[in-house]
């Protein structure tokens, strides 16, 4: 396997402690011609760039670039482009990098569904995944999962398991999580025997809320040593993030520590801060994203100074004070939003829906994004991140649970929460499909 | 994609203009047809020409950053003035610099009088000579546009080139109706030069009107001329007209006008209507088409339009076209953006790069084709690749009556059969693999 993961301290490796680390990939950069073998590396903890059809949302590559410090890391969902259920590899040709023109020197990581997707309406069988397309349900079988990744050539996947969709645990029976067990242990099976490609594998580590079948599933991955390291999607949405924590540490504790973690649905920075404190490695971007979605910019820092006073995280672009506000932004910002426009203008933009809107949006919260996850490492480094998160926590009013209750939706006390963000992205100026298959989402 | 220079080592202007906010220099001349290159210098910026200007109604062009436009080499882009006027409005224009600054572009901008959204947005638009009356969308408030009242918005707005207000009749109407408006937009010229307060920055372009009648064309065109204005459009066509009456008001109004000054062509951008046009001497040229159908998933291409959501495309390796210098082109395979096209903002994104950056190059390639005099054999090679050998008969009759005869073979042998087609299409990219 290409990929290796480097933990700072032996120390660090205990089960549920912070920890600094990097990714290594090593493996061939380039074209045909001048091919170099550098090593490719991802400081962690840090975050894989959200995409959708292999580009980060409202940014195409050009524009993309004037974010800088972005992790040379990028997260795929095979969703995006499985037309039909014996797709023709030969679009493929040259792999996925090629195909969405990723830069060779990235790390591409493959899942099979889009994380802010979080209702649907297809459901699995013992055989396959089902995934809603243009054309009707997909059938995702592991067989065809391997034989996409075999010509998709990724350097991580996220081989498909079977979640438990139901958002409380009240409506989740233990036996359809012992079947999501047994299926995704399965699976993850079929889907090994049939890869020919070298590519390393974060297995799902699933048992949704029963810590007893989060037992029987994480010593099985434990057990395997083609196991390049552990996702966490199958922690149920709609729980609180203390308690999908104390869900993801019991499985942690069976776990091979010195692999890397990557978590979903907890990109959100208070969430983010949680979630390293409990030793998670990995993340991805969907909240820049439900930030952008929504009009707004985000304001939050980790660390810089200790002003212990209540701030708002983030900038409401829609609200009308902004309509005569020249500034950027966010004063001394040097993300190319803040350099080249102002507030006033972007106001506009979403005023008239204009699609410049969210462009200059996502890149300000990109550039943002990156920032808060620096300031994780270096205060990591210093060794202190729990004070940092403490003060963190009380400066954006994040120290009680997230309620949602409407008077705290003002800009300051608005809890960060990636779903609630995602929710209401109606109002985002955005092209009709989208709008529908959100729509069609929350329909349900 | 960098700023080219096509016009070389010429220094020395055939034929000139000075105006207080712009200066026209014509570089080169057809020795053929009527085309010429120029170059236009504005207050923003100095602007080539035959110019397509990409519309950006509201203030911005579709997704696409001002740094981005500028890499596309855009000289010129359009604004709304009904649009901007009402959102976000003059004052706060005004209080922002102008529009150039309030959407951080530092070329050239057009502003429209905002009279044709007035016509063609709402309905119960009433015209009496004082101007165009009509019900507000927003509260149905009954407001009146003026001439004063447009130049008074496009003054805050800023732009390098503003359009007077005219009485915007339907290519298709006919009768005293027509003759009545053609005199009542000369009269409104004359209030409108009078309201400029900024003509040292800002240039007034008067409109060409009359309709399908050469008579009325004919004196509308010189009523302007007595105006000795920066500049002048030729407007009420592209309107749903035939398109053998548009190209003969076309070109009655080239001869007409000044050749040492800018004729811009209102609505104009399919490919075929550019190379024709410029044959006839028009010089500038704005539409939404580029921008709108990339939004649609179509690609434009020299053969026609490519319709990138079609089946057809799910596995072609290709980009949309080989000798497209574009950043799209140089990523992607149309196989990708059939699978993102219509679907994501990026889809939209990545097809209007290429959609401007074609017509970028077409004109590019319109203005090198007449520096270097070879105008005729490049709209011959252009009319060949487009629609082989049948050529719609207006396009055939116009270049016949600037001396390029296509149902004559030239020396490549190229020879065009002209079909009756006046129905406006653009052609299916699409050809059957051989």
């Amino acid at each position: 396997m290409a990929l290796r993961f480097e933990l700072a301290s032996a120390k660090a490796s205990a089960t549920s402690a912070p920890r600094r680390g990097k990714l290594v990939l090593d493996r061939l950069v380039g074209g045909d011609v001048g091919a170099e073998r550098p090593a490719i590396m991802l400081e962690t903890p840090s975050f894989f760039k959200y995409t959708r059809h292999g580009l980060q949302p409202h940014l195409v590559l050009e524009v993309a670039a004037e974010v800088d410090a972005l992790p040379p890391a990028t997260r795929v969902q095979l969703e995006d482009f499985l037309d039909s259920d014996t797709p023709d590899c030969n679009q493929f040709e040259g792999g996925l990098h090629k195909f969405i023109a990723l830069d060779t020197t990235e790390i591409l990581m493959l899942d099979t569904m889009d994380p802010t997707i979080t209702v649907r309406t297809a459901k699995p069988t013992n055989t396959y995944m089902a995934i809603g397309s243009e054309g009707g349900t997909r059938r995702l079988t592991p067989n065809l999962f391997a034989q996409l990744v075999n010509s998709l050539k990724p350097d991580i996947v996220i081989p498909p398991a079977d979640i438990v969709e139901e958002p409380l645990p009240s409506l989740t029976q233990g036996k359809r999580i012992s079947k999501s067990v047994t299926r995704s242990a399965k699976w993850l099976d079929e889907c090994m025997a049939a890869l020919t490609h070298p590519v390393a594998v974060f297995a799902p580590v699933v048992g949704s809320h029963s810590l007893e079948l989060r037992t029987i599933a994480a010593k099985a991955l434990a057990a395997r040593h083609d196991i390049a390291g552990y996702t966490f999607n199958d922690v149920c949405l709609a729980l609180p993030l203390e308690h999908k924590l104390r869900l993801v540490q019991h499985s942690l504790e069976l776990l091979d520590a010195s692999k890397p973690r990557y978590m979903l649905g907890a990109s959100a920075p208070d969430a983010v801060l949680r979630a390293v404190l409990s030793g998670i490695d990995l993340f991805d971007s969907t909240y820049p994203y439900a930030v952008t979605e929504q009009g707004l910019a985000s304001t939050y820092v980790l660390g810089e100074d200790d002003s212990t006073s209540l701030l708002p995280h983030c900038l409401d672009l829609w609200q009308e004070a902004m309509f005569a506000d020249f500034g950027p932004l966010v004063d001394g910002c040097t993300c190319f939003t803040c350099r080249s426009h102002h507030r006033s203008y972007i106001h506009h933009l979403l005023k008239t829906k204009e699609m410049l809107a969210t462009v200059l949006l996502q890149i300000h919260n990109m550039h943002w994004y990156q920032r808060f996850f620096d300031n994780i490492r270096r205060s990591l480094e210093r060794g202190s991140l729990a004070t940092d998160a403490a003060l963190f926590f009380q400066r954006y009013g994040c120290e009680e649970l997230p309620s949602s209750t409407n008077e705290q939706n003002k800009q300051v006390g608005r809890p960060f929460s990636e779903l609630d963000t995602l929710a209401a992205q109606l109002c985002s100026p955005t092209t009709k499909i989208q709008r529908k298959r959100h729509a069609e989402s929350q329909a349900i | 994609m960098t700023a080219t220079n096509e016009f070389g080592h010429l220094d020395t202007p055939l034929e000139a203009s000075n105006s207080p906010a712009l200066k026209f220099e014509v570089f080169a001349k057809c020795s053929t047809t009527k085309a010429r290159a120029s170059k236009m210098h504005l207050p923003h910026y100095t602007a080539h020409t035959p110019i397509f200007m990409p519309v950006g109604t509201m203030g911005s062009i579709k997704g696409i950053t001002t740094k981005q436009l500028e890499a596309l080499d855009c000289h010129v882009i359009l604004g709304n003035t009904y649009h901007l006027g009402s959102r976000p409005g003059p004052e706060l224009l005004e209080k922002a610099g102008g529009l150039h600054k309030f959407m951080a572009w530092n070329r050239g901008l057009l502003t429209d009088s905002g009279g044709f959204q007035m016509v063609s947005l709402l309905k119960l638009a009433n015209i009496t000579e004082e101007g165009v009356e009509f019900e507000n969308p927003h509260d149905g408030q009954k407001m009146m546009l003026t001439p004063e009242m447009s130049i008074g918005l496009q003054n805050a707005i800023g732009a390098d080139i503003m359009m007077q207000l005219d009485d915007v009749v339907s290519s298709l109407t006919t009768g005293p109706r027509v003759e009545e408006a053609m005199w009542r937009s000369v009269r409104w010229l004359d209030r409108s030069i009078k309201a400029h307060k900024r003509p040292t920055e800002q240039n007034l372009f008067p409109i060409v009107q009359g309709g399908l009648d050469i008579e009325l064309r004919t004196k509308s065109a010189q009523e302007l001329v007595k105006r000795d204005s920066p500049g002048y459009a030729i407007g009420g066509l592209s309107g749903g007209e035939a398109k053998g009456s548009f190209w003969r008001m076309v070109s009655l109004s080239t001869d007409i006008l000044p050749t040492n000054k800018p004729r811009y062509c209102m609505g104009v951008g399919y490919a075929e209507d550019l190379v024709v046009c410029s044959a006839l001497g028009v010089d500038m040229y704005d539409c939404v088409f580029p921008t709108r159908t990339a939004r649609f998933g179509n690609a434009l291409v020299r053969t026609g339009s490519m319709s990138l959501k079609q089946g057809r495309y799910s596995a072609d390796l290709e980009p949309i076209d080989r000798d497209c210098d574009c950043s799209t082109c140089a990523n992607y395979t149309r196989a990708y953006l059939h699978t993102t096209a219509t679907k994501e903002t990026t889809g939209c994104h990545l097809i209007t790069i290429h959609n401007i950056a074609f017509q970028m190059r077409l004109m590019l390639d319109i203005r090198k084709a007449i520096v270097e005099d070879r105008y005729p054999a490049f709209i011959r090679e252009f009319m060949r690749i487009r629609f082989g050998k049948t050529v719609p008969m207006w396009i055939v009759d116009a270049l016949k009556s600037v001396n390029v005869d296509l149902t004559v073979p030239d020396s490549s042998g190229y020879l065009a059969e002209p079909v009756a087609d006046d129905f406006q299409k653009v052609p299916n990219a699409w050809t059957e693999p051989n």
